[in-house]
């Protein structure tokens, strides 16, 4: 039927820029500080980047760039940073926090991005781990959060903020304005013009600049030092498999302490002069995107699913004509993508819609890492024409440091290798089973003032990952969850519930959930559900309801989420099958330090938090009684007292007498 | 920080003597003195119907007062028109918000500007040839400047009527900042807002206050962020001044706690 229907070829392809250099990059240019002045004397009238201040796209020239890096890296030198010392940088991202970190290189210290949502006491303790003697800030709250601190900095001479609004209140005597800073900078270079040249020609490629937080799922984060000649490298072995150039355009939002936009931001922006734009508020995101039209981008797994549930969400609401017409030209568009092709018409009816009010127009590079992103999500940003692929790396690796290629995309892996980057899978099982084990030319030299930590995961210049996976045939990896992480039930069955999680998340009205069933005898679900889309469906049936943890223990919307996992479970085998689950009475939260600040789950404090509730998934109850006290992120603390329901699924009898049977036969 | 303190105890932006407003039989203010100082943040308190948004009424010019008189900047304003007040720099905000509905967040906030606008009809016709594109650039300029200040980027283009409580309460302060005011009247600011919003509402206040060096008077009912922001205190009651003092000092007047915050007792 569908037959005479046009076909293209795959994805919408583009001329692809060279690799900058050759492909090599000269010693002379391998640092940070080397790589802004070069371009600063070649493209000094390029554009380099672009931000968005009193509602207009501001731009700055290459030229601009290398003038306030040097000002800014003579004003540090004027505090009297030098060789070995670290300046910090918290905020959202800035050029002046970019200039920053530059900076720091040049006058030898090392730089150290700390996430801006910290709180008070993460950030005292990465302050003071890393002896940061100098700390450049976006505005008044990262202020606030130091001064708070007191004397558990003692390290910390200077707080250099950019926003000086809110500030006449305090007179700490370590505050300063980054005007001032780039005044004394400017002074320094008027009495020595050569200074910053020396400077520069001073920096090693070889010598730590980079210090990089890992996301440190267990306890304290750890620090991983990374020099700029093979960060740099590396950036290079990244722009073979995926082109990048200065018609690029990249929208910065991701938080640039982390290593990913670090990559992004720093070293493909130094390396092959992609132009950054810098979003004029968080809120503005969506809005300014579509104004930029980015060429490429790297999102968290969880911006991806959340544009796709949102899609759909606004799909269940739209009229019938609509849907209609969505519904038809998706199934033509997955018809093609399951040939390896595009239907023309489902791209004029639906796919070019899409990507323009997602911002992804000119979309040439989109990638997904730091979690594996479900197959379905996957598949539907395929299916409307965004070139979405999955990379993998870790921070430890300099970030990605496997991916797709273009023309090879594989929903269940994370691609191959970089060149120079070997991979071997340590103490595999029967399926080949095991440890991700890594090492390439520009890894990490070490966690920063933590030797057993290095001991740890370096061992003979290999590092361990911590991730469970496999190389199949075709020589992509698969990785399937951490290696400690990944459970086995009482029966002797693998499972791994991330993946099972990420399934579940593909559902638009589930935000967040965390899979049970470590050595027992069926797998269970505990279920935060999506509040801005539970809350529209509910009142769109008028379901009336209060807080967020009222409207969880509604039974409509258990009936809800029961369809919903009733849905995954018939496609999953039988082993994998959630039995049981229940909805949670409050969103997990990285304030409660139950998710990560990249928003990945802590299990050992969910087991540890919620263990009366799993203890009551795996029993006869069919209720549980909760009286417990939650902070909300305003500070008021909120009692709750509410009888949480037990849904079953598949009767955990059913399943042990049909085990029984089993074992009889 | 000590000189605009000193300069605050000299200059006198605004004089109210004896003011009295009477609708038929009922006095709603019965001869009132306040004395407002360059730089000030003035609360006024009182329970309701104590004749508080009565009194801003008058000094915005919405009410003619039926006795007594008002200087701003050492001038008599009692024969200014509202409009002609705007123009000297008195801008307000309502208790019932009184936006624009239809029109964009950018649109109202502009209005703001409007009594600044010098081109009229003809030189708007003639867009770029008549310096209205130029005149219209620099006004958006300063709106962005306030965008920024209230946080509200993200919905500079959306219609105003579409817009939450707190936010249209937001967008509402913009554009009596937009009238570039050096008195600024606030009639329950922080109003049917939550804690966030009324954190976020106290933050404005004070930076237009200190930063932006408006002088502020505002009537608001919640006492801790009276308490937290005033520099001075006036209480009504029955359309009487019953105290004008430090934040202090007034929480521990008998008359004002027997008044506004009912005890009874304390009173005699």
């Amino acid at each position: 039927m569908y037959a005479p229907l046009i076909w293209a070829k795959t994805m919408p392809r583009h001329d692809l820029p060279p690799v900058p250099f050759g492909g090599h990059l000269p010693d002379e240019l391998a640092t940070c500080p080397r790589l802004i002045r070069h371009h600063g004397r070649m493209h000094a009238n390029e554009s380099a980047l672009r931000e968005k201040a009193f509602g207009i796209w501001q731009e700055m020239t290459w030229g601009q760039a290398l003038d306030r890096t040097r000002s800014i890296a003579l004003g540090l030198r004027e505090l009297g940073v030098g060789e070995g010392d670290v300046v910090a940088f918290a905020g959202q991202n800035r050029p002046d926090l970019l200039f920053t970190e530059i900076a720091s290189h040049a006058v030898g210290a090392l730089s150290l991005g700390i996430y801006k949502d910290s709180l008070r006491d993460e950030m005292g303790y990465l302050v003071d781990h890393a002896g940061v003697c100098v700390m450049v800030v976006e505005d008044e709250e990262q202020v606030d959060k130091l001064l708070d601190l007191g004397d558990a900095i003692p390290t910390l001479r200077r707080i250099v903020y950019c926003d000086p609004r809110g500030m006449l209140k305090h007179d700490d005597s370590r505050l300063m304005a980054m005007a001032d800073l780039v005044a004394s900078g400017n002074a320094a270079h008027d009495r020595e013009p050569q200074l910053f040249d020396a400077l520069v020609d001073a920096t090693r490629p070889d010598a730590p600049a980079i210090l990089c937080t890992t996301s440190g799922t267990t306890s304290h984060p750890k620090i991983a030092v990374l020099k700029s000649g093979p960060f740099l490298r590396h950036g290079m072995s990244f722009l073979e498999v995926d082109p990048k150039g200065p018609e690029d355009d990249y929208v910065s939002v991701l938080p640039l302490p982390w290593i990913g936009e670090q990559v992004n931001a720093v070293a493909h922006f130094l390396l092959a002069r992609i132009r950054l734009n810098f979003v004029e508020d968080e809120e503005t995101t969506n809005n300014d995107m579509r104004e930029i039209g980015p060429s490429c981008v790297l999102l968290a797994p969880r911006v991806w699913e959340a544009m796709a549930a949102d899609i759909k969400a606004k799909m269940i609401e739209s009229t019938p004509l609509k849907r209609f017409l969505y519904d038809q030209a998706f199934r033509l568009a997955e018809r093609a993508l399951n040939d390896g092709q595009r239907s023309v018409i489902a791209d004029l009816l639906l796919g070019r819609a899409l990507r323009d009010r997602l911002g992804l127009s000119y979309m040439r590079s989109a990638a997904t890492g730091g979690a594996p992103l479900g197959p379905d999500v996957f598949r539907f940003f395929r299916a409307i024409g965004v070139p979405l692929r999955q990379v993998y790396g870790q921070t430890e690796m300099v970030g990605v440091y496997c991916a797709h290629r273009f023309d090879d995309v594989d929903f269940d892996t994370v691609g191959m290798p970089f060149r120079d980057v070997e991979i071997r899978i340590d103490q595999p099982d029967r399926n080949g089973l095991g440890e991700v084990v890594v090492r390439h030319p520009g890894m990490f030299a070490g966690y920063y003032r933590n030797e057993e930590a290095t001991k740890a995961d370096l061992r003979d210049g290999w590092m361990y990952t911590g991730d469970a996976g496999y190389l199949n045939a075709r020589g992509h990896l698969i990785v399937l969850d951490r290696m400690r992480d990944l459970a086995k039930l009482s029966n002797g069955d693998r499972f791994a519930p991330q993946y099972l999680e990420n399934r579940l998340k593909f559902s638009p009205y589930v935000g967040e959930c965390v899979v049970l069933g470590q050595d027992r005898d069926w797998v269970t679900a505990m279920i935060c559900i999506r509040y801005s889309i539970v809350s529209k469906w509910a009142e769109a049936r008028r379901i009336s309801f209060t807080t967020y943890s009222d409207l969880s223990a509604r039974p409509e919307v258990r009936e809800l989420i029961r369809k919903e996992v009733a849905a995954i479970n018939d496609v999953l085998p039988e082993s994998q099958r959630i039995g049981r689950f229940l909805l949670l009475y409050k969103e997990l939260d990285a304030d409660d330090g139950e998710l990560t600040r990249t928003r990945k789950l802590r299990r050992g404090t969910i087991n540890e938090r919620y263990a009366d509730l799993i203890e009551a998934l795996y029993s006869d109850r069919r209720n549980v009684d909760i009286d417990t006290t939650i902070t909300l992120q305003d500070g008021r603390r909120q009692r709750i007292r509410t009888n949480l329901a037990i849904e079953t699924l598949i009767e955990p009898s059913a399943r042990t007498r049909g085990k029984r049977t089993q074992a009889v036969a | 920080m000590t000189a605009p303190a000193a300069q605050k105890t000299e200059d006198k932006l605004l004089e109210a003597s004896g003011i009295t407003l009477s609708f038929g039989g009922v006095n709603a203010l019965r001869g009132v003195d306040l004395i407002v100082r360059r730089g000030d943040l003035l609360s006024i308190i009182g329970p309701n119907g104590a004749g508080k948004t009565s009194f801003l009424n008058c000094i915005s010019g919405r009410y003619r007062p039926t006795g007594g008189s008002i200087a701003f900047e050492g001038q008599s304003i009692d024969r200014r028109p509202t409009s002609a007040r705007a123009g000297l720099g008195i801008a307000r905000t309502f208790q019932n918000l009184a936006l624009f509905a239809h029109m964009s967040v950018l649109d109202n906030i502009m209005v703001g500007r409007h009594h600044l606008l010098k081109s009229g009809f003809l030189r708007g016709g003639l867009y770029w040839l008549g310096g209205a594109q130029r005149e219209e650039l620099t006004h958006r300029r300063r709106v962005e400047e306030i965008i920024e200040l209230l946080e509200i980027e993200q919905i500079r283009h959306a219609i105003a009527g579409t817009l939450s409580y707190g936010m249209r309460k937001r967008v509402e302060l913009a554009r009596a900042l937009a009238v570039e005011p050096k008195l600024l009247l606030l009639d329950e600011p922080m109003a049917g807002m939550n804690l966030e919003e009324k954190d976020d509402m106290a933050r404005y206040i004070v930076e237009i206050n200190r930063e932006w060096g408006v002088t502020v008077i505002m009537i608001e009912h919640d006492m801790g962020v009276v308490m937290d922001l005033s520099d001075r205190v006036a209480v009504l009651n029955y359309g009487e001044k019953i105290a004008d003092d430090v934040p202090e000092r007034v929480s521990a007047d008998p008359h004002v706690r027997a008044a506004y915050l009912g005890e009874d007792d304390a009173a005699a």
